[in-house]
């Protein structure tokens, strides 16, 4: 590998073990406690992935990304933070950024390795890199399989943990990559959406399913690619933003709110883009009390 | 005849008569001439008499009454007649007040030098009756008034008498010699005094305790020196009373007593303790979310040091000295965290001790630095260093969260937060609180410590923030004052660095 990143944070003892575990991981590490330090270091030298911490003094990490793209176009970059993701949405929004690690308790290690390797290689397809067993992989034809695979899904999942949330979260998200993904029916259309829909051969939906020690895993892949990081963003922002009434701006929206309601029923809620070609969303459910703290950003096109 | 001496002058209005003038002259009178009526009040030497042409009233009548009032006691009139009978006019105008009337025929013959001596005579006694007149009406004047002042004295007496009786506060009045001089219900039920009689007793056979050494402190303060008024808060038997005492001061503005106001607060200090403790727990809420994430930072590095040390496969012993002194110092450093929130939350009494102060402004930082709302918002400090403040530390931080809170409302999330602290000699301290924000409006710059005072929209704030600043600075002796204009407002904090009590 050796791909070189350049970590920032305000936080030297995070720093110092989190680029010791990533140069243990085969990577160049680079080191900075904030942003002008950041910028300096990638003058003398280029970096694949500029990691940041969000809330440093003097330049935050949002303006360092801005500014680090608008001189290097093709570094890749990602934010992390200690801090609860949902009130920087609007800034990730705003900023265009998809990935926010979270500083959890434990920390994990497994989930940064995994974004870092995901960001880098741009190898983000397929339930394997999220989950260590796949169990089954079935192929939706038609609507009216839908309820049986859900069934499947949760049938082979006896520890899994919020049932009810999780059969929801996984409706919701077969249904869209359905009617969404595959059909193309508007959104903002969902009443008029024909009950009964068969998807041709270039259409069909693919729900994997895989466990491992730690977690439980779902993928709802389409062969569209249909949605939008941006788009992604923009309903998430509406649901976390509050607005001058102090309700959520998209509180009257018809609708958008199915994506924010996911992110906030599972534990980890990741959305792999290839525009025209793919859409993938990855559910992953950790066993009881693991990685507790906040959730991080997982948003990514390629 | 040589003339007589001089006895008097005569004023003749109206008469041109020759004869008169030098009989007068004979007879030791000065003739002084006025041509009608109306120069009368022209004339400036005195005279005892006047004598006045008939012809000049042609029959109109003239109010002598109310020429005498205008001259005062001023000589009687005579009217000098052609005819030899009172007719009905000359009848009416000696009725109106004219003293006598002399015939123009008398005059012609010579005749009048002793009736106008008569005449003086009796005018003299007429002034003098006049004026004995005047000085009994003036009497009854002052009868008059004194009447009035014994009716406004009975009310005043009344009024005071219901002032003290429909006034919710107890009033006691004492004169300097700590004599009661009043005292009213109120008093008694708040004090529970037993019935008797305490006016003109000392003021210790009603007050007991703290209240007695305030009044006897105030006494002495008042007797000499500048002291005005001083309020007062005490408890006694689980009430919260209030003391306003005044200094009393007489006609002559010297001072002759105390006037005191005793109000049971109980209710409104609780309330106001109250409300106080709401914006220490709404300060609490913006501290705990600030300590629940200044946590996570720390627990992360802990969780990922101790998995680092399981999955390694050889140690060697710089890498562990550096992990577990990582490890101890993050603890340590979660510790301080949960000790500083539990300073601030532990309901005790003021604990004062001296603190430093770059600590403490660095500390309220932790609390908001995290927000949101703090991302665009840059921070610069500019400390003088090793400034000490005396206070209470956990107070000393919800009072600077508060102004630092505002200043990032005013800011909107986007700005320059500048903190400034300098020493100002003489045992104090200035923290400058600079914002780049909206400013405030001069409208409501008088307004913006009053509690419940709030610009921002229902809900959002308890309108107690500046006030909690307010009671704090102030009750650590310090000063607070800002100024303001829009995208530069400063707030200036003085406080006591109580060297001197080291």
């Amino acid at each position: 590998m050796n791909e070189k990143i350049l970590l920032v944070d305000d936080e030297a003892d995070f720093l110092d073990v989190l680029g010791e575990f990533l140069s243990d991981e085969g990577y160049c590490t680079g080191r900075a406690h904030n942003a002008q330090e950041a910028l300096a270091a990638m003058e003398q030298e280029s970096f694949h992935l500029l990691l940041s911490d969000i809330n440093m003094p003097g330049m935050k990490g949002f303006e360092l990304i801005k500014e680090a793209r608008r001189r290097y176009p093709f570094l890749k970059s990602a934010l992390i933070t200690a801090y609860d993701v949902r009130d920087y949405i609007n800034m990730a929004k705003d900023f265009d950024i998809g990935n926010i690690i979270t500083k959890t308790t434990p920390f994990n290690f497994e989930e940064v390795r995994l974004l870092v390797r995901n960001i880098i290689t741009e190898e983000i397809f397929g339930l394997d890199h999220y989950v260590k067993s796949v169990i089954r992989s079935v192929a939706v034809s038609s609507s009216s399989a839908i309820e049986t695979i859900i069934q499947d899904v949760v049938g082979s999942m006896p520890t899994l943990r919020h049932q009810r949330k999780f059969r929801q979260a996984l409706n919701e998200i077969i249904i869209n990559a359905v009617y969404y993904g595959a059909k193309q029916e508007r959104g903002d259309r969902k009443d008029a959406w024909p009950i009964d829909v068969e998807l041709a051969s270039d259409e069909i939906v693919t729900v994997s399913w895989g466990a491992d020690d730690e977690k439980i895993g779902v993928s709802v892949m389409d062969q569209k690619g249909l949605l939008k990081k941006k788009d992604v963003l923009f309903w998430l922002e509406r649901n976390t933003t509050k607005g001058d009434d102090g309700l959520s701006k998209g509180l009257l929206d018809d609708h958008g709110k199915g994506m924010f309601i996911t992110r906030e029923s599972i534990d980890r809620f990741i959305v792999n883009i290839k525009p025209g070609n793919k859409t993938e969303i990855v559910m992953l459910n950790y066993k009881e009390g693991l990685y507790d703290g906040y959730r991080p950003l997982w948003i990514q096109e390629i | 005849m040589p003339p007589s001496s001089h006895i008097a002058a005569v004023l003749l209005v109206g008469i041109n008569r020759p004869s008169l003038e030098s009989q007068l002259l004979r007879h030791g009178y000065t003739p002084v001439s006025a041509s009608d009526m109306a120069s009368i009040a022209a004339v400036e030497e005195p005279y005892a008499l006047m004598l006045i042409n008939e012809d000049l009233f042609n029959g109109n009548s003239v109010d002598f009454e109310r020429m005498y009032f205008l001259n005062g006691a001023a000589p009687a009139a005579v009217l000098i007649a052609d005819s030899s009978k009172i007719g009905p006019s000359l009848m009416k105008l000696l009725t109106e007040g004219t003293l006598d009337w002399i015939h123009a025929s008398d005059i012609d013959a010579g005749l009048i030098s002793s009736r106008i001596d008569r005449m003086v005579v009796c005018s003299r006694l007429n002034s003098h009756f006049r004026g004995l007149q005047q000085d009994l009406r003036e009497k009854a004047h002052l009868q008059e008034e004194i009447d009035l002042r014994d009716h406004i004295l009975d009310h005043e007496r009344g009024l005071n008498a219901n002032i003290a009786g429909s006034i919710t506060s107890g009033l006691l009045i004492i004169d300097l010699n700590g004599c009661v001089i009043m005292l009213n219900d109120n008093v008694r039920a708040l004090l529970k005094l037993s019935a008797g009689e305490y006016i003109g007793s000392s003021y210790s056979k009603a007050l007991r305790g703290k209240m007695r050494a305030i009044v006897e402190d105030f006494l002495k303060r008042v007797r000499h020196g500048p002291m005005h008024h001083e309020i007062k808060k005490i408890s006694v038997d689980r009430m919260v009373i209030e003391i306003a005492l005044y200094k009393m001061r007489d006609y002559h503005q010297n001072v002759n007593g105390v006037l005191m106001l005793i109000n049971d607060i109980t209710e409104q200090e609780n309330t106001t303790q109250q409300l106080y403790r709401a914006e220490k727990l709404a300060t609490m809420g913006t501290m705990l979310s600030g300590i629940a994430h200044e946590l996570r930072n720390p627990l992360a590095i802990i969780s990922a040091r101790a998995q680092m040390a399981l999955v390694k496969e050889s140690w060697d012993r710089d890498w562990m000295v550096k992990n577990y002194q990582s490890i101890e110092a993050q603890t340590y450093r979660c510790a301080t965290i949960i000790n500083n929130l539990l300073d601030f939350t532990r309901y005790r009494a003021t604990q004062m001790a001296l603190h430093n102060l770059d600590g403490i402004l660095d500390e309220t930082l932790t609390y908001v630095e995290y927000q949101n709302s703090f991302d665009s918002i840059t921070i610069e400090k500019q400390y003088q260093p090793d400034l000490v403040i005396y206070g209470d530390r956990s107070r000393f931080v919800q009072m600077f969260l508060n102004i630092i809170s505002n200043a990032s409302d005013a800011m909107n999330g986007k700005g320059n937060l500048t903190l400034r602290t300098r020493s100002e000699g003489k045992g104090e301290v200035i923290v400058e609180i600079n914002d780049s924000g909206s400013g405030i409006d001069p409208s409501i710059k008088n307004n913006v410590f009053d509690p419940f005072f709030t610009t921002k929209e229902p809900g959002k704030g308890t309108g107690l923030g500046l006030a909690v600043v307010y009671k704090i600075i102030h009750e650590s002796g310090g000063e607070v004052w800002f100024t303001s204009e829009p995208g530069n407002t400063t707030f200036f904090i003085k406080l006591p660095t109580g060297m001197n009590r080291v």
